[in-house]
């Protein structure tokens, strides 16, 4: 029952929130909304000590029947997988509602749609059951639509129905293929148990699994399926971003190692050079895109765009290394997207502004903010995979996991890590460097006279981002307290993967 | 993306060339009138003054007492070796004498009239001789001098530039502490009278003279004697508004400039990096302070003053932007004061060839002041 309750507890959460009287205050309900999810966080922490670190397979199942004629059934089941994005789901979304602030509008139908989307979130991630899962992926996409939609910016009705189309188009391509799998297996059972495709033709598995890449890969996203990510981020809150690039897109590279990887590795072995290819063609894109962005978080957005690419090349090579390098990437890029994302929402609400044309010197002891400047300085060194942060360990995995398999892949992606080094340099050198300004350089004489007056930044609205600075800083110096938790499930899975390759 | 909130971003017009020469033939202040600004200047310059006193102090024992010690370890704790003085110099729980080493570095390099011509003449070189025979009995001192001739000389004009701007600091931390009292018993009620306060008491001092001997083994030497009849206001005042109000002064942090990219002039006359012209924001990363001088004062700053900072933007967290702000108000004021006593002829004359003059010196004036950071003078 232990993942029942897992379930359970964002799911009463926001059913607690529809009985709430409206005129409660919004602080009040934040601060409702933040003592739910302590629960949920401290009961993914309890499940990680209920873990069995040294099995391989699902941990702490429930199977209970319930569209028998369907092959719907309530299959619950944990691994060193979805461990990690469970435990990633409870602190990102803790962190989402902390960050979220200065919230006039609708308290309480945001809090309930964030508690909802955490229960999606988690209910994704520990379904044992294709159409389970699949449920859960469509339910998160209604509050997330919501969520841009009310409180987005002013493009939010661009953004919010780009995003639904993509996504949606998402779940229809991942609902196709698990219905032709049934369809062809002539088997109406959808529980999750791997290789179930030995009797099925190779042609029709690279359909099946063609059909899970594009529609995992919308979710990644991976290029050329990209678009709507970073007009998704630039109209959403702070918050929602933090949850959208921190753990929404997770469930997309997740899908594809759950389902694509281990339930088709005959032709993951065919597809997986087109893969590794595809994937640094999306590093890549992802990399100098972000290098001509002017708006801050577009350029965060499209660093995710690169960042998650590097899942996808350690799953085409799907070694027991690149594996783990895939397990420590979903975590790292969680932890570091979502640190990035919500400074740059503390710039946006200090200075109104996130254009790289515009802000100058941030850093600026006196009357910028500089707090938040040396965090994004961390930031940044950690997504660009400095070494003794989360990004380095992340990305050295995938690459000494990919680079016999997939050597010209694995280099063009390299190329890519430097790239983000690049763009950050440049974000940092723009906006945090230099005389303090927020205004562009029309007339250089009467700029250097400006008297800039930020309000200064209060230490609580830092403490989200610390949180994960530490987290960051702590993941990169002690990487084995997550190796130990996946070690065994993505060394299964490369074993899967080398059995039939 | 949003517009950016006005009141985030503020602008004060600079006056141009043309208005300031005419509040300067107009007797008129640079700074405005207000009851701000009064506080701004005469709590400044209190602070001011008690930190001068302080510069003072040490430039003049550093002068006499550290004379060409070769390892002046101890020259700015003024004589006292005591452990709690050392203990809190370490801890930094003082004043930053660097700042005023560093404003004679600046008047020396920069040497401009009467002390640096007499530092530079046949006359102080054959003064010293005498100093430096005597000094050539250390062993140290004995071996370098026959080595790098030049050496000692310059240590030795190093030294009289420390004690001339101890014997300036002097007069001015007087000064501008009387203002304040001043001020506080309503003898002093605008700007207006700030600047006239200070003229006097610039006046009043200008003849002092500027001397300076060192005493050796008991015996003692003149380094700049009587007899070079230096004097208060036209060799040391003078030099010293050029070379830290004008060409270039310590502000360490606030600006950067590269060389490389010519942004700085080969002619040291054409320098405009000094207190008028500094930008009060600091520049490049956290973690620099933004001037030596910002912290003393604010070390020193009266209540009053503080409390009105308080009231501003971000209080304690940019205070020594502030007080850098209000500084260049007061100094605006100084320079002020110095040009109107340094007029060739008076104002109030009606011979066109005075007038013509008196015009050319404010044009010159305005030329200069322009370009610094005039904004502050409006609000």
């Amino acid at each position: 029952m232990m993942l029942s309750v897992l379930l359970l507890i964002p799911l009463v959460g926001a059913l607690l929130f529809l009985f709430l009287p409206s005129k409660l205050a919004p602080t009040r309900m934040r601060g409702i909304a933040i003592a739910v999810l302590v629960v949920q966080l401290l009961w993914s922490i309890r499940l990680l000590f209920a873990f069995d670190l040294e099995q391989s397979g699902m941990q702490l199942q429930e199977s209970i029947s319930w569209v028998e004629k369907l092959g719907l059934r309530y299959e619950l089941g944990i691994d060193g997988l979805s461990l990690p994005l469970v435990l990633l789901n409870g602190v990102l979304t803790l962190v989402a509602a902390v960050c979220t602030r200065e919230l006039s509008e609708r308290p309480r139908l945001y809090f309930a749609l964030i508690l909802l989307i955490s229960f999606a979130v988690n209910g994704a991630f520990v379904a044992n059951n294709l159409l389970f899962f699949l449920l859960f992926y469509e339910i998160e996409l209604i509050p997330l639509w919501l969520l841009i939609l009310i409180w987005g910016g002013a493009q939010r009705v661009y953004a919010s129905t780009k995003f639904l189309l993509f996504t949606a188009l998402s779940g229809v391509l991942i609902l196709a293929a698990f219905l032709g799998l049934a369809f062809i297996s002539g088997s109406v059972d959808f529980s999750l148990s791997p290789v179930v495709t030995e009797s099925i033709g190779m042609g029709t598995q690279l359909l099946l699994l063609g059909c899970l890449l594009v529609g995992f890969g919308i979710k990644i996203p991976l290029v050329p399926f990209h678009s709507w990510l970073p007009d998704a981020h630039t109209q959403a809150s702070t918050p929602v971003s933090v949850l959208l690039a921190g753990v929404l897109l997770k469930l997309g590279t997740y899908g594809l190692l759950r389902f694509g990887l281990c339930m088709f590795p005959d032709a993951w072995a065919v597809l997986s050079p087109a893969m590794a290819i595809w994937a640094a063609i999306s590093v890549l894109y992802g990399s100098l895109a972000a290098i001509a962005q002017k708006d801050m978080k577009r350029m965060v957005a499209f660093s995710s765009v690169g960042h998650m690419g590097y899942v996808l090349l350690a799953a085409a090579a799907a070694t027991p290394v690149a594996l783990m390098g895939a397990v420590f990437q979903m975590v790292s890029h969680g932890l570091i997207s979502a640190l990035l994302f919500l400074l740059v929402g503390i710039v946006y609400r200090k200075t109104g502004t996130r254009d790289l044309e515009v802000l100058r010197g941030l850093l600026n002891p006196e009357r910028g903010l500089p707090f938040t400047g040396t965090l994004m300085i961390l930031g940044v060194m950690a997504s660009a995979g400095l070494p003794g942060m989360a990004g380095f360990m992340a990305e050295f995995l995938v690459f000494r996991g990919s680079i016999q398999t997939y050597p010209l892949a694995t280099l063009l992606s390299m190329v890519g890590s430097g790239l983000t080094a690049v763009y950050f340099l440049l974000l940092v050198n723009r906006a945090f460097f230099g005389r303090l300004a927020i205004t562009p350089i029309d007339n250089p004489d009467v700029h250097k006279l400006l008297d800039v007056q930020l309000a200064p930044v209060a230490p609580r609205e830092t403490i989200p981002a610390l949180a994960l600075a530490i987290a960051v800083i702590s993941l990169g110096l002690l990487p084995a307290s997550l190796a130990g938790v996946s070690d065994a499930a993505t060394g299964s899975m490369a074993q899967l993967f080398a059995g039939v390759g | 993306m949003p517009v950016i909130p006005s009141e985030l971003v503020r602008y004060s017009p600079a006056p141009s060339a043309l208005e300031i020469t005419n509040k300067l033939l107009a007797s008129e202040t640079l700074l405005a009138e207000s009851d701000v600004h009064l506080i701004e200047v005469v709590d400044v310059l209190k602070s001011y003054g008690e930190v001068l006193d302080a510069y003072s102090k040490n430039l003049i024992y550093q002068a006499e007492k550290q004379f060409l010690l070769p390892f002046p370890v101890f020259k700015f704790l003024d004589g006292d070796r005591s452990l709690a003085k050392i203990w809190r110099h370490l801890c930094h729980d003082r004043i930053n004498f660097e700042y005023a080493e560093y404003c004679m570095k600046a008047m020396l390099w920069h040497g401009t009239g009467g002390l640096d011509v007499y530092l530079d003449s046949a006359e102080f070189v054959k003064g010293i001789s005498l100093i430096i025979a005597k000094k050539k009995r250390d062993p140290l001192l004995g071996m370098l001098h026959p080595l790098f001739p030049q050496f000692l000389p310059e240590l030795i004009r190093t030294a009289a530039t420390t004690h001339a701007l101890g014997q300036f600091w002097r007069v001015m931390s007087d000064l501008f502490i009387d203002l304040a009292v001043a001020e506080a018993n309503g003898t002093v009620n605008s700007i207006a009278s700030v600047v006239e306060f200070i003229k006097a008491g610039l006046v009043a001092a200008a003849a002092n003279p500027i001397t300076y001997g060192v005493q050796i083994d008991g015996e003692n030497f003149w380094v700049l004697p009587p007899q070079a009849g230096l004097t208060f206001l036209v060799d040391v005042a003078v030099p010293y508004v050029e070379a830290v109000f004008l060409r270039g002064t310590p502000f360490l942090g606030t600006v950067s400039f590269n060389a490389q990219a010519q942004q700085i002039s080969p002619d040291q006359a054409q320098f405009a990096y000094g207190a008028l012209y500094a930008d009060p924001l600091p520049t490049m990363g956290a973690g620099i302070p933004p001037s030596l001088l910002m912290q003393d004062m604010y070390r020193h700053l009266p209540q009053r003053l503080n409390n009105l900072y308080q009231n501003r933007t971000r209080a304690d967290g940019d205070v020594r932007v502030k007080i850098c702000r209000s500084f260049q108000k007061a100094m605006f004021c100084v320079t002020n004061a110095a040009i109107a006593g340094t007029f060739p002829h008076g104002l109030a004359g009606s011979n066109p060839t005075e007038i013509a003059a008196d015009q050319a010196y404010a044009q010159a004036w305005a030329q200069r002041l322009a370009m610094g950071r005039t904004d502050c003078l409006a609000i």
